[in-house]
């Protein structure tokens, strides 16, 4: 269905009010985040039929450790039986092509709960019509960290060298790096924060805080959040061709000096003509990426073992 | 079906277009009568959009184009300032205030800055993702001394700021000093720096000196504050019609509050104030 202006096609939620939900309606603490998720899953119904084909929540963040033993488990649990129940819909979810994904530092889980999102990941991993992304036991801080952790191995591996670290390659390392960065991100409940939640990837999307709780939200605030996002649209185009502007020429700056350095040693103080230095340019350029994008094979193979060894383990148990 | 819902969302845009249109022509038309009548209209068009209360301007609150040059009206209104901070249940350490519109007034930028120190908060940092206040960071200087000399009047001791200049800190600067600090930002110093930071990290694991398992938050966010020693922001005030943070210290907020205006431009103490007062009145759980 094409609507006035473009849709937008990767869409986070920071689905908070589960809690101040259950209160208000006078539940109980674990009801509020069985309703919430229910609410997720209509959401994710309301999102297919507006052709919006990823959608990124933000499930379980490691800060959420730090509350009660009772919460915390009564959570995993959750998670423990839907993901389980993920796996009963098999035929479904490949029927609609759902492939879901499952961000986070999953070491800190329980390893049988670890176990049945890997079955879960890797059971749909081929889907390629519609997409979630589960944040669990997720920030934004550990994702970055993580990721300059996996280009610090690839040097290490003698993979690349410390200089082909840029923007574009640390993007490629983040747990999101099958997706594109989303347009939209909603928070519900009224906080205006962003609770260390995709802060590299939302840099340039549009950020829409609604007061609704969570379990309350309806198709309506979606709307009203898709409205705020086409409304936006062409100055946040603007800002993001302007800032990848940027980043390529940082990029071409890096090669530069690169080449500069490798050409003085060459030269023996004298200084290369422009063609030498335009063909080194354009050679280095080259193995440069080739480099990279055998890095980045070698980081998936090692991120695809993870979920396989865990799946693995499983069987064996 | 499918044709009545297309019609619905067109008219829904075409209204939000035409509200849109109205306040613009409205806060125009502000600038020029300054009518209780058009201020409320303009209130009342706002909502819900995300802005602070509109409070009336008092008469003679104007103080960026008439600078009070008079003493004891510039102490007045700076002990008025200072136990308005008082009054807050709590204040920021770092406000960030992100201009996301396409001309910059310079004038009220350092307004605001001037209003945030004598306030009591002691970092005031400045952002638009074009650079342009990084560029001509001396012209913003002056300004902010002017208007710190206008709207505080002669005796600067007190609200002796410290305008940081850009590239590197010194190591030995402390964020928690007795003189406020203003910062210019730009988009370098966001998602670059990070990139920056960990460049080093990996030059230090090629030399050997670390291992890659040895990378830590904690590790990452040292080397970040090295170079630059800049605190999270507890609150970023946006100023533009853009619902985008456009680049703005990835890192660095993850908790902080957001506040929209609809303009830096002839912005007035009260819209800044009912910012700092929506922050205080906002509640933290970190997680729990």
């Amino acid at each position: 269905m094409q609507w006035s202006g473009p849709m937008p096609k990767h869409v986070a939620f920071i689905m908070d009010g589960n809690r101040r939900f259950a209160r208000k309606k006078k539940l109980e603490r674990h009801d509020g985040h069985m309703q919430g998720f229910n609410k997720l899953a209509e959401t994710l119904r309301w999102c297919k039929h507006l052709n919006i084909p990823e959608v990124t929540v933000y499930a379980f963040s490691i800060e959420n450790f730090k509350r009660s033993k009772e919460e915390v488990d009564g959570l995993l649990d959750l998670a423990r039986q839907k993901f389980e129940r993920l796996l009963e819909e098999q035929e479904n979810l490949e029927k609609h092509g759902v492939c879901i994904r499952v961000l986070g530092d999953l070491n800190m889980l329980p390893l049988d709960l670890q176990q049945v999102i890997a079955k879960a990941v890797v059971m749909t991993k081929n889907h390629n019509k519609c997409f979630l992304n589960v944040c669990f036991a997720y920030t934004s801080r550990y994702e970055i960290t993580n990721a300059v952790r996996e280009m610090a191995w690839g040097v290490e591996q003698g993979l690349i060298k410390a200089s082909d670290v840029s923007e574009a390659l640390l993007s490629e390392c983040l747990y999101s790096n099958n997706s594109p960065n989303p347009d939209l991100l909603i928070r519900t409940s009224g906080e205006v924060r962003l609770s260390d939640f995709l802060l590299w990837q939302t840099s340039h999307s549009c950020l829409v805080f609604q007061s609704v709780l969570w379990p309350e939200y309806s198709f309506w605030n979606l709307c009203e959040a898709i409205v705020q996002y086409q409304l936006n649209h062409k100055s946040i185009q603007k800002a993001r061709e302007l800032h990848r502007e940027e980043q390529a020429l940082q990029q071409l700056e890096a090669d530069c000096a690169c080449i500069a350095e490798h050409l003085q040693h060459q030269g023996n103080g004298k200084p290369a003509d422009a063609q030498r230095r335009q063909e080194a340019l354009q050679h280095y350029t080259v193995t440069r990426e080739e480099r990279v994008q055998d890095f980045l094979q070698a980081l998936k193979h090692k991120r695809d073992t993870f979920f396989t060894n865990l799946c693995s383990e499983t069987v064996l148990t | 079906m499918a044709l009545l819902y297309g019609l619905i969302w067109r008219l829904l845009l075409a209204l939000v277009r035409i509200k849109r249109a109205t306040v613009s022509w409205l806060r125009v038309r502000l600038r020029t009568w300054k009518g209780r009548f058009w201020q409320r209209t303009m209130a009342a068009l706002l909502l819900p959009v995300p802005v602070s209360e509109f409070k009336q301007k008092k008469a003679g609150a104007d103080q960026s184009s008439d600078g009070d040059r008079d003493g004891k009206g510039a102490g007045s209104r700076r002990s008025r300032w200072i136990s308005d901070g008082i009054s807050l249940e709590k204040l920021p350490v770092h406000i960030g205030l992100v201009v996301a519109e396409e001309e910059l007034s310079y004038t009220d930028i350092a307004n605001m800055v001037v209003w945030c120190m004598a306030v009591g908060v002691s970092y005031v940092s400045v952002y638009d993702h074009h650079g342009i206040f990084q560029k001509n960071n001396s012209w913003l200087q002056e300004e902010i001394v002017r208007q710190q000399h206008n709207l505080l009047g002669g005796d600067d001791s007190t609200f002796n700021m410290e305008l940081l200049k850009n590239g590197t800190d010194k190591p030995q600067h402390f964020v928690v000093s007795c003189r406020p600090v203003v910062k210019v930002l730009s988009p370098e110093d966001g998602k670059h720096s990070i990139v920056q930071a960990a460049r080093k990290l990996c030059h230090s694991v090629e030399k050997k000196e670390w291992s890659s398992k040895d990378i830590s938050v904690s590790m990452l966010d040292v080397l970040l504050r090295e170079s630059k020693n800049i605190p999270d922001p507890e609150l970023v005030v946006k100023f533009g019609p853009v619902n985008s943070t456009l680049g703005f210290l990835p890192w660095h907020i993850r908790l902080t509050e957001f506040v929209s205006l609809p303009s830096h431009k002839n912005v007035s103490y009260e819209d800044l104030f009912g910012s700092l007062q929506r922050y205080s009145a906002c509640h933290q759980r970190l997680g729990q």
